[in-house]
């Protein structure tokens, strides 16, 4: 056991975090408040990103074949961490480098490689998820979108809820039910869609967590190339879970939450509120809240780093972390009071950010399902 | 970075088990506080077999007496193994008679094992203090906290001071090693808890199957990894006051959910003294007591985080 990072990691995190403090424009912190998926932050960070290939840190966990330098998960989570902690200037490309491009790794063909790798790995291929259907949430195994093939094409019919920064997206990580006979898990595949194929139509909801979060995607005869099925036809299961194994821990939020803490600590001392024992001790539960988060999301990394197959230990951080964010951002509520009305507020910026935690990438709920049955060995009705 | 054990802890984890499966568990628990008794025994065993040694050892250090006291505790063992295997030697720097109790001058009345104790180290706010204790310098009091205590007979300002700044370092070390006790406590509990509601059908069901407990266990695992895991990286880093006073915090609190909740899905079962969830169960309480109690650890862990 090793608790300490090496003189190594310590040196890459010092470079990372020089390179983002020249690169972050001065209003950046007025730009992240619109999230990942805002026009601004989009085209943000595409710039950003190309550079952050350009350095080779984008996909530096990456097989060196497929652009990136083998290194350790150790350090991909190192760049989640200071990324999460400056507000995510990757934008959406987190999601392509942290799951996306691993499951094409696992599951692609050659051609799948080839084609989609080099693109996230120059910080050019822009992926959003399509998971949830208006039918299928938690259930996600219920969905109905259906893919049948005909000739050289699956024709694709349905659509997709909920779709996060579809609007700046290249690419869809479609999950659709290639079987029409079956249901549940069996029958369904997985295409890597790209989203500006005919037949594809767009519907923001708006949403009282910020802008771009939410989408409909309706599918309508859509043609994609058979080719794009990643994975073995009616199998996509398996490759679904893969991702969400990858997915759920893949967003340091923990950072965030850390930044955030030591931000609102600075600010409860301004106000003379943080000399008060009761507050003192409210901000003591958070930060144990954020560190029991990062090292559980470290377990997770541990796992991969040897190379062992994906555990439930990734619900368990999962669940951690959405008590991490819940306790700070309701601790910025109640130290900001009143002011944390205005829109925009420091508090009010954070609250919002994180008040979907327990919903966004899997519901609390299904992390727990999973935590009991695969880790507790508890029974099935 | 890297969460896997070593050759050497794996070894140290199994030649503890190996003791622990002689000399602790349940039964012995029981046995034990029907007579309110401390396990000299257990405690002789461990000392003779080098364990009571590997926090100053050279080749080891507080992390692996972590996983010690953490060992220890799991199997239900009767002895203030937190005391004497990390507090002692972390504030000392030396090994100290043991058994070893722990006290605050703040809330001095009762002290768990004092009765049995050769030494006790008292926090006295900036200083620490150091009593030799003998047969008779406490007196037993009654309690149901499968633990013994008593009430010293002398003052606690008294013995030798260790100096100023030695009482925030009994502290961290102190911290350190009720989370590392609760961390084994909590696996215990639990570990009974979910073998219960896997056998005990209602409704013509296992009771485990219902989701209204599922997420509750499921709660709990998260809650003693995070004990376990916060324990772990606050010895690796000796007990750093940041580090143990985070690992308190969330150990006191987590042991508050885990005894309502496992008490709770044992029903009537789990209150009886023909049931083991007791041997782990209620020790936590007198964790959850120590070193100025679940409110002072986050309070400890912001001053020294933010500096006020």
């Amino acid at each position: 056991m090793e608790f300490a990072w090496s003189p190594e990691d310590l040196a890459f995190r010092e470079d990372l975090r020089a390179f983002i403090e020249a690169e972050l424009p001065a209003d950046w912190e007025e730009i992240s408040k619109g999230g990942p998926g805002s026009d601004a932050q989009a085209a943000f960070s595409r710039r950003f990103c190309a550079k952050l290939a350009e350095k080779g840190w984008l996909t530096q966990h990456w097989p060196v074949e497929f652009g990136g330098q083998g290194a350790s998960p150790w350090r991909h989570a190192i760049v989640g961490e200071e990324m999460w902690s400056r507000g995510e200037p990757r934008g959406q490309q987190y999601m392509a480098v942290n799951w996306v491009g691993p499951t094409i790794l696992q599951y692609g063909t050659e051609a799948q490689k080839e084609r989609h790798l080099p693109l996230i790995s120059s910080g050019n291929g822009m992926w959003c998820q399509g998971f949830s259907e208006p039918e299928a949430g938690s259930d996600l195994a219920s969905l109905r979108t259906l893919a049948v093939r005909d000739g050289e094409d699956y024709v694709v019919n349905g659509s997709k809820i909920w779709t996060s920064y579809v609007a700046h997206a290249d690419y869809c990580f479609l999950v659709v039910r290639t079987d029409p006979a079956s249901d549940g898990r069996r029958g369904i595949s997985v295409l890597l869609c790209p989203v500006d194929l005919p037949g594809i139509e767009l519907r923001e909801i708006p949403a009282v967590i910020g802008d771009r979060y939410f989408h409909e995607v309706f599918f309508r005869d859509v043609r994609v190339p058979a080719t794009s099925r990643l994975g073995p036809e009616h199998e996509g299961w398996a490759v679904v879970t893969y991702a969400l194994s990858y997915e759920r821990v893949g967003a340091a939020r923990y950072a965030r939450a850390a930044l955030a803490l030591d931000q609102l600590a600075e600010e409860a001392k301004r106000r003379g509120s943080l000399g008060d024992p009761a507050i003192q001790e409210r901000f003591g539960r958070a930060l144990a809240a954020v560190e029991a988060a990062r090292l559980l999301t470290y377990k997770v990394i541990d796992v991969r780093a040897h190379g062992q197959p994906p555990t439930a230990d990734t619900s368990l951080a999962r669940v951690a972390q959405t008590d991490a964010e819940r306790s700070v951002a309701n601790l910025g509520m109640e130290i900001y009071g009143a002011d944390a009305l205005a829109y925009g507020s420091w508090a009010e910026v954070y609250f919002r950010m994180v008040m979907w935690s327990g919903v966004a990438v899997g519901t609390t709920e299904v992390n727990l399902n999973l935590v009991a049955s695969r880790m507790l060995g508890l029974p099935r009705e | 970075m890297d969460f896997e054990w070593s050759e050497d802890q794996r070894e140290i984890v199994g030649a503890v088990e190996q003791l622990l499966a002689e000399h602790a568990g349940p039964a012995r628990a029981i046995a034990l506080d029907a007579e309110d008794a401390y396990d000299h025994e257990l405690e002789q065993a461990l000392d003779e077999a080098g364990f009571l040694d590997v926090a100053l050892a050279e080749e080891t250090g507080f992390l692996e007496a972590a996983l010690v006291v953490e060992a220890v505790a799991r199997a239900a063992g009767v002895a203030s193994i937190g005391a004497s295997a990390i507090v002692a030697p972390g504030l000392l720097g030396e090994r100290a008679e043991g058994p070893v109790a722990l006290a605050r001058v703040e809330d001095a009345a009762v002290v768990p094992i004092a009765a049995h104790a050769r030494t006790l180290l008292v926090d006295a706010g900036d200083e620490a203090r150091r009593i030799p204790l003998a047969s008779g310098d406490a007196e037993p009091v009654r309690s149901g906290f499968m633990i013994p205590v008593a009430r010293p007979r002398m003052e606690l300002t008294g013995g030798e001071s260790l100096g100023p700044g030695s009482g925030a370092r009994l502290r961290r070390y102190w911290q350190l090693a009720l989370a590392a006790e609760a961390s084994g406590l909590m696996a215990g509990a639990l570990d009974v808890t979910v073998e219960y509601v896997k056998q005990r059908r209602q409704f013509k069901r296992p009771i485990g199957s219902f989701q209204a407990i599922q997420h509750r266990l499921a709660i709990c695992q998260a809650g003693v990894q995070s004990v376990h895991w916060l324990m772990l990286e606050a010895a690796a880093w000796d007990a750093a006051d940041e580090r143990a006073a985070l690992a308190a915090t969330r150990a006191a609190t987590v042991a508050q959910q885990v005894f309502i909740e496992t008490h709770q899905m044992t029903g009537a079962m789990g209150f009886t003294r023909e049931h083991d969830l007791h041997v782990w169960s209620m020790r936590l309480q007198p964790l959850i007591a120590a070193c100025g109690g679940p409110a002072a650890h986050p309070r400890a862990a912001a001053q020294a985080r933010w500096g006020v």
